[in-house]
């Protein structure tokens, strides 16, 4: 079946070229293709190509219960899957009319800024490899490591956590766990200086990054940019404070923005919103303690758990920018519909396809990874 | 929210209350839904944008209601004004399921209007890009419609092959095992 504005495309003259970046580089996030028109070493048009990572979530849910759901969202997006199962879990809670307890609510928001620091230090890395800089990859992926490490004693998996559900968070903290959170918080802050050195300072970088794939606010705004993206081009907007959710009204934290719009200006502002994060998990540390109460409103039997009719739109601050869960109920045991908006939707595909063209070859997978395009959100 | 904002909202709210076309339901705070007639709107979302400040389009989502033989389609506009969310719902009839695109309003659109030309087959007259992008290789019917079963395609293309390796059946000499067959563990086929 082919579209019926469909036009094969013409064999191009002959000083032009193309290459294919991906579906298996080193310089792509996750199995994508880039298809590069070229000329000499200027892009002239480059194409996005999604696919090699469908696997078809939203109609596997359709045909599974509610509860079961929980365990399939994480995967939509490896670096960072709490915001999907926090967000797919408030949608539930919305249409159901659950009250989530406040302890579960901070529990939520020590996950998901944990979740925000793992991602933005696996981007670094990525964005570090681009530019020619490995050791910063293997710092970031370590410094990574002690959080996943955190996130295996709190819920026994390392990546897909699978400790959100619709109602709360399954356990409460174990003994001991919150003054290993400050622990490593406490590392990782001593780390950034080494990392300004190695990194963010490093005049490789600035003369890499700087003046490469800028975005500016007009032009962010129509693409539909959100996140550290859109920030980096001086609107201070996130969904944690603007369209607030769980008790983010409730912690003080600032929205770090830059106003340059290229590649460095994106990096800087997710090293802002690392220190801001930390910040958040300290918050939470000292105000957990206090707050009693269960982890887990009571639901009804989860394996006949028949959802009232209805639907919810609800929108996280993933670290990738706005995702959004748009969930359909008919009154049954199963979800009627479900849509996973993500904010690489924009961002892998007509941002970067806006942002590549006139680019050199060079600085493309430097714009995909300062991006944060997540391919698998793509895909879904 | 700012002085200049609030009295957007409130200019937004008498004026949609107004329009016949529109159906408006306060949801809870910062979700507002509005029901529109399908030729209204385009009309609609261009008011919203151009003169209540909806500039950021957050989502197309199309459900399929086949029991009805209509899809809806919902469009989520956000304001970074007055910080609000607006879904506007239409639906269409299922057959032809051809509607109107709007990215000469809102250049996401033509990602998700491509997505739901792919997933469910329904047809946007002067969306840009329309060729295909997930399912390059998929030529039968648009899988997120409801009566594309999963589970009868691949019933019907796919051999089931049971999975009994040698280790497996020295541990059920033993005793044990997997206690619940496949079969029985699959909710989907679950009698009741």
């Amino acid at each position: 079946m082919r579209p019926e504005n469909y036009q094969a495309r013409s064999h191009p003259p002959s000083h032009e070229y193309e290459l294919f970046i991906g579906p298996n580089h080193p310089g792509i996030e996750g199995n994508y293709a880039f298809k590069l028109r070229l000329h000499g070493d200027r892009v002239i048009e480059g194409k996005a190509d999604a696919g090699y990572l469908h696997r078809g979530f939203e109609k596997l849910m359709e045909g599974r219960l509610w509860i079961q759901n929980i365990a399939l969202v994480p995967r939509i997006c490896v670096p960072d899957p709490v915001p999907m199962e926090v967000s797919y879990s408030l949608a539930v809670e919305e249409l159901c009319g659950l009250e989530v307890p406040e302890r579960a609510q901070w529990l939520r928001v020590l996950q998901l800024e944990l979740s925000r620091i793992a991602a933005h230090l696996f981007t670094f890395g990525g964005h570090a490899s681009t530019t020619g800089m490995y050791t910063n990859m293997f710092w970031g992926v370590a410094d990574r490591d002690r959080i996943l490490d955190l996130f295996e004693e709190l819920s026994g998996g390392r990546v897909y956590h699978i400790f959100n559900i619709p109602g709360g968070v399954r356990r409460d903290v174990p003994p001991g766990f919150l003054g290993r959170v400050a622990a490593t918080m406490d590392y990782l802050e001593s780390r950034l200086p080494d990392y300004d050195n190695l990194f963010f300072r490093n005049q490789v970088l600035v003369d890499r990054a700087k003046g490469v794939g800028v975005l500016d606010q007009e032009t962010a705004l129509e693409l539909g940019v959100t996140g550290p993206n859109l920030r980096a081009t001086g609107l201070a907007f996130d969904v944690r404070r603007d369209d607030p959710y769980l008790v983010y009204d409730q912690l003080e934290f600032d929205i770090p923005t830059e106003s340059a719009g290229d590649a460095y200006a994106r990096t800087l502002v997710r090293r802002a919103e690392l220190v801001q994060s930390i910040r958040i998990v300290r918050q939470v540390i000292e105000r957990l303690p206090e707050i009693p109460g269960p982890v887990r409103a009571p639901i009804p039997n989860p394996l006949a758990w028949k959802v009232p009719a209805g639907e919810a739109y609800t929108r996280v601050e993933s670290s990738k920018g706005e995702l959004a869960w748009y969930v359909v109920s008919d009154g049954g045991e199963k979800p009627y519909r479900v849509h996973v908006r993500g904010a690489s939707m924009m961002h892998a595909v007509q941002v970067l396809e806006h942002l590549a063209r006139g680019a050199r070859i060079e600085d493309v997978a430097q714009i995909m990874f300062t991006l944060d395009a997540c391919p698998p959100e793509v895909d879904r | 929210m700012n002085q200049g904002s609030r009295e957007l909202q409130v200019w937004l709210d008498d004026l949609l209350a107004e329009i016949e076309q529109v159906e408006m339901r306060r949801k809870r705070e910062r979700r507002m839904r509005l029901d529109v007639d399908a030729d209204a709107l385009p009309t609609l979302l261009e008011l919203l944008k151009g003169k209540a400040s909806y500039v950021h389009l957050s989502a197309i989502t199309c459900v399929d209601w086949i029991a009805e033989g209509e899809f809806e389609l919902i469009y989520h506009v956000w304001s970074y004004e007055t910080q609000s969310l607006i879904s506007a719902h239409t639906r269409i009839p299922r057959e032809p399921g051809r509607y109107l695109s709007v990215y000469d309003l809102y250049k996401p659109a033509a990602f998700f209007e491509r997505d739901i030309y792919e997933m469910f087959g329904v047809y946007f007259e002067g969306s840009p890009f329309m060729e295909k992008f997930i399912l390059t290789e998929w030529d039968g019917p648009p899988p997120m419609r409801k009566d594309f079963d999963s589970e009868a395609y691949i019933n019907q293309f796919f051999n089931w092959q049971e999975y009994r390796p040698d280790w497996l059946k020295e541990l059920e000499a033993q005793g044990g095992g997997i206690a619940i067959p496949p079969d029985e563990q699959r909710y989907s086929r679950r009698e009741d």
